[in-house]
């Protein structure tokens, strides 16, 4: 019986033992995981503040007109096209077919199309009644 | 005692059983003691691994993530867009004494870092001497090249660039630091201490610039610059509630990158250092003071039928009428005559300590060390109330202009000029005029837009109110005829002005689309138009039919408008 007490103790302990070196080279392990992890998420940090220069150097205004002038060729809008009320917004006329001119085009776009000169005189009233363009624009637009 | 035990010979037996007994008892003591130990530690160690929350476990572990350390804080614009960084870049450097062929290493360092001179490398590679610099600051491309090159000797050491991702934009306002990080100019040099404080490298400075409207406003000076081939322009949106700057621009400008052989003229921050006579845009400042005192009202009138001859001066009109003029008109059709005699009535000592209030006559508080002084006489005779009523003989800072015109605007407060986000909260700041005056410069402003002078800044929705400014440049004493400085100051919307939008070209000339005219109302003037038009919008001001009744009373007082121009 004692013997067997002894031996059992002496398993134990070899087992505890055992167990206890595992679990301390799991924790090692996984600290050095979670130091690879901070050091990590130290340089995406760096990384993020790159990205975050060079997200404001594409994005400045400059080269956002550039690209909307590419991609887009939207005209800025008039003030008579923005509405304070959504309930105001009308619903568009069922006889109209396609609208000729919907007056959102710029006008370099516009005219590449080669439409027919209503279309385009319309298109200048526009932009002298919005006052967006500059002075060369308009004169031209009295011009026609 | 050794009789005794001779003696007691059996009873020793007994003894002994006892003795080991007792030790055994004592033993068993011991051990149950120690078991009951472990037992109690046994049950502590699961209750605290079944009782603690997983939470707290991980709590007590702390992770320390290195923080990223920079040498400098960022700026940023009101929006948290970047406008001035601190990067980390690599500088090359070499040991000369571990290159065995220097001639090739040069050949192949040149190949990759095409900007450096192939002699110049093999020279300080074949130096023998223990280090090097190579290059300053390269890009990682660059370095990850030369690491490519697999030469021992190059090595790099870590430093930190300033990078500015919006370039020219806002350039005069941010200023732009030396090799070493340290501010030299604007805001860098101004908040140097601040931004190198070590312990606030992680906080932003977050200014009042608003890159998009900064961008709008560049924009349109720009291409008037351009196209009335003026020397030089500058420009600014202030908010009228808080002082604060939401875009200046001065041009000819320049990129904060890189500073070498930028000119001082391109340095020269033209809306705070700069101090120009600025015309008919002070004329608001003396009907404001008249109208504040009492001294005229609305329906005053002064004759403007011939020039005045004051000294060995005459005063004349730019817009000549002939006649006599209301109040309200000599405004509108910015008549210098009638200003004149106005301010003779208001007299030289009220017209001194009004321009004081409104910050005229001290540099602007603006958080910039370039910061210019006004310009006034020191000895103010008769004649120099009258010209300064008129914006002459007074040189001021366009930052200054902005300042009182948003004080003339806004009910009367004067709101110190800030290049600092605020929170937005509207306090402090000194009641000026009243907010009754504040009203009919409010009305004199969308009057001159509506039917005098200023028609070209009306940006149909926006309820423009403004004044064109047009004075004559000082050159050798005199005046020089035929060098202007074109302005105008527009304020929207006029019903509840928010933000005060100033446009100033310098020596502008006359196109075909201006029939050669050159003044203000002409070329600058649809520069605020057009700034308006775009910014509006990105600041959340809706375009809106006007109330007419708001100007309906003091619009009476003006006729003939139609044939103004």
């Amino acid at each position: 019986m004692r013997r067997l007490v002894t031996a059992f103790a002496a398993v134990t302990a070899l087992i505890s033992g055992a167990a206890v070196l595992k679990l301390k080279l799991v924790v090692q392990d996984k600290a050095d995981q979670v130091q690879a992890l901070a050091d990590k998420i130290h340089d995406d940090q760096e990384a993020i503040r790159v990205l975050d220069a060079e997200w404001a150097y594409l994005t400045t205004p400059r080269a956002l007109e550039n690209q909307s002038a590419k991609f887009l060729a939207l005209m800025p809008p008039r003030a008579s096209q923005v509405l304070t009320n959504p309930d105001v917004i009308p619903f568009r006329p069922r006889s109209a077919g396609e609208v000729e001119d919907p007056g959102v085009l710029l006008p370099s776009r516009e005219t590449k199309k080669d439409k027919p000169s209503s279309a385009q005189s319309g298109l200048q009233a526009t932009s002298q009644e919005a006052g967006v363009r500059k002075p060369q624009t308009n004169q031209k637009g009295q011009a026609l | 005692m050794s009789v005794a035990y001779s003696y007691h010979s059996p009873v020793l037996e007994g003894e002994r059983k006892t003795a080991l007994e007792i030790a055994r008892g004592r033993l068993t003591v011991a051990v149950l003691l120690f078991l009951l130990g472990f037992a109690i530690m046994a049950a502590r160690t699961i209750e605290l691994g079944i009782s603690t929350t997983a939470e707290k476990q991980v709590a007590t572990r702390t992770i320390e993530v290195p923080p990223v350390k920079v040498a400098r804080a960022d700026i940023v614009d009101r929006n948290g867009e970047i406008l001035a960084t601190n990067l980390e870049t690599s500088s090359l450097y070499a040991n000369p004494s571990e290159i065995k062929n220097p001639k090739l290493a040069a050949a192949k360092l040149v190949s990759v870092l095409p900007d450096l001179s192939l002699a110049d490398v093999e020279e300080k590679l074949s130096s023998g001497r223990k280090f090097v610099w190579l290059k300053r600051k390269l890009t990682p491309r660059e370095k990850w090249q030369v690491n490519a090159l697999g030469i021992p000797a190059f090595a790099f050491q870590d430093e930190e660039e300033r990078v500015y991702p919006h370039g020219r934009l806002a350039a005069h306002a941010l200023g732009f630091v030396d090799v070493d990080g340290k501010g030299l100019a604007g805001v860098e040099h101004f908040f140097n201490d601040r931004l190198d404080d070590p312990d606030r490298t992680t906080e932003p400075v977050k200014l009042s610039i608003d890159v998009r409207v900064q961008y709008a406003l560049a924009d349109e000076l720009e291409a008037a610059k351009n196209a009335y081939q003026a020397v030089g322009a500058a420009g600014l949106v202030m908010d009228v509630n808080t002082g604060e700057v939401l875009a200046m621009v001065s041009l000819p400008d320049y990129d904060p990158n890189n500073v070498t052989g930028v000119s001082a003229d391109e340095r020269f921050n033209r809306v705070s250092q700069g101090v120009y006579e600025l015309g008919s845009t002070m004329k608001t400042f003396t009907f404001a003071a008249a109208l504040d005192d009492g001294v005229v009202t609305m329906n005053d009138g002064y004759d403007a039928s011939k020039p005045l001859h004051v000294a060995r001066f005459t005063i004349h009109d730019d817009h000549p009428r002939n006649r006599f003029l209301s109040v309200p008109e000599i405004f509108v059709y910015s008549s210098n005559i009638g200003t004149a005699q106005m301010a003779l009535d208001l007299g030289t000592e009220r017209q001194q300590a009004f321009l004081s209030k409104v910050g005229l006559l001290q540099p602007s508080t603006l958080e910039l060390s370039e910061v210019g002084a006004p310009i006034y006489p020191a000895q103010w005779h008769k004649i120099s109330t009258m010209t300064i009523s008129y914006g002459h003989g007074i040189a001021v800072s366009p930052v200054q202009l902005a300042t009182g015109i948003s004080a003339m605007v806004n009910g009367g407060r004067l709101m110190p000029a800030t290049l600092i986000h605020t929170s937005g909260l509207h306090h402090g700041g000194r009641q000026v005029i009243s907010p009754a005056t504040s009203r009919k410069i409010r009305q004199l402003l969308r009057l001159t837009v509506m039917k005098g002078t200023g028609g070209r800044a009306n940006a149909i929705g926006y309820r423009v109110g403004g004044k064109t400014g047009t004075a004559e440049k000082a050159e050798n004493g005199g005046y020089a005829r035929h060098s202007l400085i074109s302005s105008f100051v527009g304020a929207y919307p006029m019903d509840d002005p928010r933000y005060v939008v100033f446009a100033l070209l310098d020596e502008p000339h006359g196109t075909k689309e201006t029939f050669g005219y050159k003044t203000g109302g002409w070329v600058a003037a649809p520069v605020v138009k057009n700034v308006i038009l775009r910014t509006a919008p990105l600041l959340g001001i809706a375009p809106r039919k006007e109330d007419e009744g708001l100007y309906q009373k003091t619009s009476l007082l003006i006729h003939d408008y139609k044939h103004h121009r």
